[in-house]
């Protein structure tokens, strides 16, 4: 009948990228100094751990109350889940990840970001959907929402090797699309050094499925 | 052959006969241009198809936190009836803790979500079950048909309406309609003389009464659609004659559908009700397919003339009218005799408030408008028939207009203002994907005017302390949570001479303050010595980086001169709730051509632009406002055992009563003050707190996670010194520092060494 004006699609700016990249050129200083982390607690599971070498005082001190932290126990990698399904995430987010997965495989990305979203709305602090969601955006080369999503996953990780594995190479793919800068290579180091301390832990090399999708 | 003698009758005929030449001459003309003329509008019809807005869709799902009261509720307002058993799409039937519902088909962005009867139970609390009827596989989860909201419609019109095709109306509105308007619509070229001769009779005997029409369903379609309301010969002329070559060109289905899509069937303000697709949403608030014969008459009786026969004013002369349309379906043998019996006994069902529109959440609508304004052509919103869908959680927005609603009467009160003093302003969004899920811009909620919400540009007061206490935690060389901070009169110089002289709001002095106690107490002279330290230009940036341009780079911004709206104030809140990521708040998901056809879709949109320790220890911070600072009253009210974070803010004299805050999983902003900008007597914790608290238990929104996120270690603390505690001190207290920031040295209370057990298991994991 009334055929749509397609020239109002192609209009579409992208309003939100421009604001949130000017807040941050605006900040740039302040945000450098913590998005980086260097954590190294994942690999250190990894290696005997290094105690010093009397362990005298262990002894001749009494044990700590459980009052005294900062210590915690650091849980090894198998302790972490690995997927999804084993992250203890409900029916109806898994179902919209195997949604999203079928959309992603029929070459719909942006369909399946919106199964993605549907899922944070449910669970919003999913960190392995938040992963899935900077691979897809990766795929359609939206690099900063790549990057930001995986810094995100990762901020949800609370430690989990096998989900910062794969948020470090998508965080190293999007960076190095704009060349190998200092930032690519840092990220594409990281993301190795978790990788093989995930693999001398005796993963055997077991990479979640999710973290092999990365092209 | 009569031979004309006299000349002069001959040279009169003569002319006469040229004169009707030319005049035959002239109509073969005039009907060959009108021919064109009416071929060429009638193909230029373009409906004006307002955007449709539709709220979020309700997701259904085993552990949805809602129960099948609250259910039932949500299918209510969607305009699903209440039956004993399932009849349709568009019904449901409770029977203790189950629910079975009849959903309704609905063409989503990313697909079709298909007619589905389902049996729904639950606890007190959240869905335990889901499944399809007739079998016992559990459903994983389904979206709800969302709430149409309201339309973008063109101002200078007012034409708003729903398009809809002939093939999808029930078949009994048509029928209906020919009976009641146009009984010869089948069979007639465009006009009906009989009818025109019924009509000319009745008015001439009728006298002053009612006047009948005579015209046809296409000489109306005619009419409505290109000719004005005059009441002319030459205009009914014209009309006719239109009509008739109409029906050469076009079908009888077609005339039809455009009629019903045409017709004017009811008057909402400056909104014009247009077509039965609309007309069924404005009264009876479900689309036309789930109509009864009463609820189709009705429609159909009232085509004859909306303002004498507005169903809401004049109830009993409506229902006569309907009960008259009943009987013309019984005589036409639309309906069987009991029907039309068992059909005029139900009441008229029309609603009494306008259902959808913009006038139901005029403050949304309203942000709506402005975020798509950018993005499409005015035209094409009023006339394109766009498809938007909102980010709108219609539950969320009750709530807040339920506590708007409740609560200022009760300020007014112990204030003893005089009622209607006070004014109020709400936002509700989403914490990660910085969706706006409910507004509210006015105490009148409905009220389309002014949006505070929006538009209220105020001086936000303490709320802009956590940005300063930000902009110091991230300094972990210098400051953190325990730092003890003088609160001590302080005397500016500013540059243009003057002095500035801030006091603390209760006018006393507390001495030295743990940094976290100063942000909690909310004292106003340690967060400007912090201010000061760190510097203007810092916490101008932070809150620049937290999403709101240009606050004024001078030290009294530490204490709140920034005039911001509370959409600001909860972008700025929404930055710190999402442990530093900005998400631009936005009331838009997705955009659809009316055909269906995905446009565009605004996906979250997210970049780190706050440092995730120091957001996490400021966080920390806010939590203890509710603990035990200016907001500990909304531990009365907040679910036990959860944490929130927020903050109290107060302006000059009390002018401005705000209080923003979030959990895990929300972030709510509440605004309280007057027009006339005089001081109201209410501080933030006296007024804005009030709803605020309640909201966010009524919003059942999730606590806090307490997890330390990377970059951010625990450690125990002597509460007096700050400084390292271990079994030897009476008090200790766990307390987030930035990861390499503990303090070094231990309580006097410790009896802990130089070879403490501390520094030993430090030194292992360091």
């Amino acid at each position: 009948m009334i055929p749509f004006l397609t020239v109002t699609a192609a209009r579409k700016p992208r309003v939100l990228t421009t604001v949130a990249l000017i807040a941050v050129a605006l900040l740039a200083a302040c945000v450098a100094q913590p998005t980086v982390p260097t954590r190294p607690e994942s690999t250190q599971q990894t290696q005997p751990p290094a105690l010093p070498p009397t362990s005298a005082p262990a002894e001749t001190i009494p044990p700590l109350l459980p009052t005294q932290p900062p210590v915690r126990p650091q849980p090894s990698a198998e302790s972490f889940p690995k997927t999804l399904a084993a992250a203890g995430t409900g029916p109806a987010v898994l179902a919209l990840a195997r949604q999203a997965q079928t959309f992603r495989s029929a070459g719909r990305p942006q369909d399946a970001l919106g199964q993605y979203e549907r899922a944070l709305r449910i669970e919003p602090k999913n960190a392995f959907i938040w992963q899935a969601m900077a691979e897809t955006h990766l795929a359609l080369h939206n690099v900063e929402q790549a990057e930001s999503a995986a810094r995100k996953s990762n901020s949800l990780a609370r430690g989990n090797p096998w989900l910062e594995l794969g948020n470090w190479r998508v965080i190293a793919s999007a960076l190095g699309v704009y060349g190998d800068s200092p930032a690519a290579q840092a990220a594409r180091t990281r993301a190795d050094e978790i990788g093989s301390a995930l693999a001398a832990s005796g993963g055997g090399g077991a990479m979640p499925a999710a973290a092999s999708a990365v092209p | 052959m009569i031979r004309i003698k006299s000349p002069l009758l001959r040279w009169l005929l003569i002319g006469l006969a040229i004169s009707f030449s030319v005049g035959l001459l002239g109509l073969s003309f005039w009907l060959v241009r009108l021919d064109q003329d009416v071929r060429a509008r009638y193909a230029g019809v373009r409906w004006v198809l307002p955007a449709q807005v539709y709220a979020s869709p309700l997701e259904l799902y085993p552990g949805a936190r809602i129960s099948v009261t609250e259910l039932r509720r949500e299918l209510e307002r969607l305009g699903y009836r209440a039956s004993d058993e399932l009849t349709g799409p568009g019904t449901f039937a409770v029977s203790g803790s189950e629910l079975r519902v009849d959903t309704r088909a609905f063409a989503f962005w990313d697909g079709v979500q298909p007619e589905m009867r389902l049996a729904v139970k639950s606890d007190a609390s959240s869905l335990t079950s889901l499944r399809a009827m007739g079998s016992d596989a559990s459903i994983d989860l389904l979206r709800l048909d969302p709430m149409l909201i309201g339309s973008i419609y063109p101002s200078h019109s007012g034409e708003d309406r729903v398009l809809v095709k002939l093939s999808e109306v029930p078949p009994l509105l048509p029928a209906t309609l020919i009976r009641v308007e146009d009984r010869a619509f089948a069979d007639h070229f465009g006009i009906s003389p009989k009818g025109i001769l019924r009509a000319a009779v009745s008015n001439l005997f009728g006298g002053k009464g009612r006047k009948q029409g005579g015209s046809t369903l296409t000489q109306q379609l005619i009419k409505n659609l290109f000719l004005s309301n005059e009441q002319s010969y030459g205009r009914k002329i014209n009309e006719a004659l239109m009509a008739i070559l109409l029906e050469r060109h076009v079908s009888k289905d077609d005339i039809l559908e455009a009629y019903l899509n045409e017709v004017w069937l009811g008057q909402d303000g400056s909104r014009a009700i247009h077509g039965f697709g609309l007309a069924s949403q404005f009264y009876f608030n479900k689309p036309l397919n789930e109509l009864r014969p009463a609820e189709i008459a009705l429609l159909v009786g009232i085509a004859k003339g909306p303002t004498v026969y507005n169903p809401r004013k004049y109830p009993e002369r409506v229902k006569d009218r309907r009960d008259l349309v009943l009987q013309l379906m019984e005589d036409g043998g639309l309906i069987r005799d009991d029907e039309r019996e068992a059909e005029a006994l139900t009441p008229l069902g029309v609603l009494n408030s306008v259902a959808g529109g913009v006038e139901r959440y005029p403050a949304f609508i309203d942000l709506v408008r402005r975020q798509i304004k950018g993005l499409y052509r005015e035209e094409d919103l009023g006339s394109e028939g766009l498809r938007i869908f909102t980010t709108l959680d219609p539950r969320a927005q009750e709530r807040l207009e339920a506590r708007i609603i409740a609560d200022l009467p009760d300020l007014e009160k112990n204030r003893q203002l005089k009622p209607g003093t006070l004014q109020a302003a709400g936002v509700v969004t989403s914490v990660e994907g910085g969706e706006v899920l409910a507004m509210v811009g006015d105490r009148n909620v409905r009220y389309p005017g002014f949006n505070r919400a929006l538009d209220s540009q105020r001086p936000i007061g303490s709320l802009a302390k956590p940005f300063v206490y930000l902009a110091a935690l991230a300094d972990p060389g210098r400051y953190n949570l325990y730092s003890s901070i003088a609160d001590e009169p302080i005397d500016l110089k500013m540059p243009n001479g003057s002095h500035w002289a801030p006091k603390n709001y209760d006018r006393q002095l507390h001495g030295n303050v743990p940094l976290h106690v100063a942000l909690a107490k909310s004292y106003n002279l340690p967060t400007v010595r912090i201010g000061l330290d760190i510097g203007v230009d810092r916490v101008h940036d932070l809150i620049e980086a937290a999403g709101l341009q240009g606050p004024p780079r001078l030290p009294s911004m530490f204490l709140g001169a920034i005039n911001a709206s509370p959409l600001d104030v909860a972008q700025i809140y929404s930055t710190l709730a999402a442990s530093g990521y900005l998400t631009p708040l936005l009331a838009i998901r997705e955009v659809m051509t009316k055909e269906g056809q995905p446009l565009s879709r605004y996906s979250f949109q997210l970049k780190q632009t706050l440092p995730e320790g120091p957001v996490y220890l400021t966080t920390w911070a806010m939590q203890k406002v509710i603990e035990f600072g200016t907001g500990r009253w909304a531990v009365s009210v907040l679910p036990a055992g959860q944490k929130f974070a927020g903050k109290t803010g107060t302006t000059d004299d009390a002018r401005d009563s705000w209080f923003a805050g979030f959990g895990s999983d929300r972030v709510a902003v509440v605004w309280v003050g007057r027009d006339d900008n005089k001081p109201v007597g209410l501080d933030g914790a006296a007024g804005a707190l009030r709803i605020w608290g309640r909201l966010m238990r009524d919003l059942d929104a999730r606590g806090i996670d307490l997890t330390p996120p990377a970059g951010v270690e625990e450690a125990q603390i002597d509460p007096v010194t700050g400084l390292l505690a271990d079994a030897g001190c009476a008090a200790q207290v766990t307390v987030p520092f930035l990861s390499g920031a503990l303090p070094k040295d231990y309580a006097p209370c410790a009896n802990a060494g130089q070879s403490s057990p501390l520094d030993w298991l430090k030194d292992i994991f360091r």
